[in-house]
């Protein structure tokens, strides 16, 4: 598709390197930020304070030996695992099933309930938050882990479930006969036949919770304990210490994004898909 | 639609509806009660750890004078509508940018996807540190193109809006690439050829064409935008807390302070389902249009 580039008074070198211009500027905008946490979490600390400001500098690992030692980063690190991990785990439970069911059945009040499913993802979190604090306390579980796994797969089941019924619908119907009629029952033919064939989908959502949670702020401000604090949440309290300069902060940003941004990139495909919801297969 | 083969009729299947159970009860515990239990203690004078009270609408006919939240909405709605609005006209510039096949262009469209997985409180600190007043770097070139940005864009109330914006476009303006640029490669080609041979010029083909082509796919990316940033929350937080003064406090700032450190919850909770309602419609709109958009596929 080149629809734009036909025609047109300009000509074709002038309009390429004026594209060429644009994207370059694009890339500058979008990087800047990311280079800048970069830089800054190897940087000595009293570059912060220069005017003009720096952005290279000599390399230092001073930032990260000094988040280490002074801060429970190690902890903040696995309760950011333990939720996410947690969280990927029982919306795939709950919500790869479903997704089957629902490509496979014909029942009364299906757009109904896709719908019903599919609202989660508009009701602002502020709404739930409280109610889900109360609900929590009740329960004996506020300022666990367990409580904000519960609440982010609220949000990502919905996705998990609409993502695989998508994918699901996509398998042939004649390779699950096949397997229906030699004998297998719809729930065998679910898990020997579909699951292996939805890998893409499986990963996609499995990808979208885990990235879900550990991205996740308010919900884990609202229902952590500091013993169970993920990693934005310890990154908030490093930000106390400015008069310091960044360079600690910029360190910790470091820590929380890295494994989010790695994973991303290496499931590429599987990310983009989910990020257009499922609009690209 | 081709005709379903009779496997989808067997009685048999219906086991299947079992699986709907897990997610069902799972949204009836976490999900749906807590929204009844919000919109249950919206009639509640309630404030934690006290009695609650019966006192009907009064919660609502009191956010209708409530300047302060009717303050936020506003701000919300400013900051959706300019937010979602910049990020469709950029986004759409941009996937047409980007909207061929070179070894560049996938790296560019690589590169983009970093913001979009940001965690927010991480980007709103990265940018709260560019925008510092004194030391920030945004800040030091801004002056030094010779733009007046007062004591800093985050400190003056005139443009403290504007910096937080400026971090979700940044943040989210790639996701609308990405969705457009998806929808892009899906488009026919005989329109453009049709309109290449009438000499048909790159604007007039793009409106006359493009746009109405892929207006659908332009639809939910829209309302995604608009579902996330009525959700906005960790960026501003970050950058702001809301300041100064109340000039960045969005709906969600708002009632995060009247329900969880002024613990009225009763309160709060009027005050959330007004947020809810105005979700609730945009979500059955974002529904529809995505069921739209999958039948157009099938």
């Amino acid at each position: 598709m080149t629809g734009i580039a036909s025609g047109g008074p300009l000509s074709r070198a002038v309009r390429g390197s004026l594209r060429t211009v644009a994207i370059v500027i694009l890339m500058c905008f979008v990087l800047f930020p990311v280079l800048w946490l970069l830089t800054t979490s190897i940087s000595a600390r009293i570059n912060m304070f220069k005017i003009p400001p720096v952005l290279f500098s000599r390399p230092t690992a001073e930032n990260f030996a000094y988040i280490f030692r002074q801060m429970p980063v190690l902890m903040w690190t696995r309760n950011s695992l333990i939720i996410s991990a947690g969280t990927m785990l029982l919306s795939l439970v709950i919500g790869v099933p479903a997704g089957y069911a629902f490509s496979r059945v014909r029942f009364a009040g299906k757009r109904a309930l896709l719908m019903g499913i599919l609202l989660t993802r508009a009701v602002p979190t502020i709404v739930i938050i409280m109610p889900f604090r109360i609900i929590m306390k009740g329960f004996g579980i506020l300022g666990t882990q367990l409580a904000v796994i519960l609440i982010d797969t609220v949000y990502n089941a919905a996705f998990t479930f609409w993502l695989l019924s998508g994918t699901f619908e996509s398998i042939p119907l004649d390779i699950e006969e096949a397997a229906w009629i030699d004998g297998c029952t719809p729930v065998q033919t679910f898990y020997r036949i579909a699951i292996p064939l939805s890998k893409p989908g499986l990963v996609t959502a499995a990808l979208f919770a885990f990235i879900f949670s550990w991205n996740d702020f308010l919900f884990a401000m609202s229902l952590t304990s500091p013993n169970s604090a993920t990693l934005p949440i310890g990154m908030l309290s490093t930000y106390g210490i400015l008069q310091q300069g960044w360079t600690y902060m910029a360190a910790m940003g470091i820590v929380a994004i890295v494994p989010v941004v790695i994973l991303s990139l290496l499931l590429q495909k599987y990310y983009v898909s989910g990020l257009t919801f499922g609009g690209v297969k | 639609m081709a005709s379903k083969p009779i496997y989808i009729m067997k009685r048999k299947n219906r086991s299947l509806l079992w699986f709907l159970v897990p997610i069902s009860l799972y949204l009836l515990i976490f999900f749906l009660y807590p929204m009844a239990y919000d919109i249950y203690i919206g009639f509640f004078d309630y404030k934690l750890g006290g009695q609650a009270l019966y006192v009907g609408i009064k919660n609502y006919a009191s956010l209708l004078k409530d300047s302060q939240y009717l303050g936020s909405l506003i701000t919300t709605l400013i900051y959706v509508t300019f937010a979602v609005l910049v990020e469709a006209v950029l986004g759409m510039v941009i996937a047409l940018l980007l909207d061929r096949e070179s070894r560049a262009m996938n790296l560019v469209r690589t590169v983009i996807l970093v913001p979009t997985v940001f965690t927010p409180l991480v980007a709103g600190l990265v940018w709260k540190a560019l925008y510092h007043p004194d030391l920030g770097m945004v800040t030091y070139y801004l002056r030094a193109i010779g733009l007046n940005i007062g004591r800093g864009l985050t400190v003056e109330r005139s443009s403290a809006l504007l910096s937080v914006m400026i971090v979700d476009i940044w943040e989210w303006t790639p996701l609308v690439v990405i969705v457009l640029l998806s929808g892009l490669k899906g488009l026919p080609t005989e329109p453009y050829e049709a309109a290449a041979l009438d000499g048909a010029s790159a604007l007039r083909t793009f409106f006359q064409i493009t746009l109405p082509l892929l207006r659908p796919t332009v639809v939910v990316a829209l309302l995604i935008r608009t579902l996330d940033a009525l959700k906005v929350f960790d960026t501003i937080w970050a950058i702001t807390g809301g300041g100064p003064g109340t000039s960045t406090t969005v709906a969600n700032l708002r009632i995060y302070e009247v329900g969880m450190q002024n613990l009225k919850i009763g309160y709060a909770a009027s005050l959330s389902n007004v947020l809810l309602i105005l979700g609730i419609v945009v979500g059955v709109l974002f529904v529809q249009s995505l069921f739209r958009e999958k039948e157009a596929q099938a």
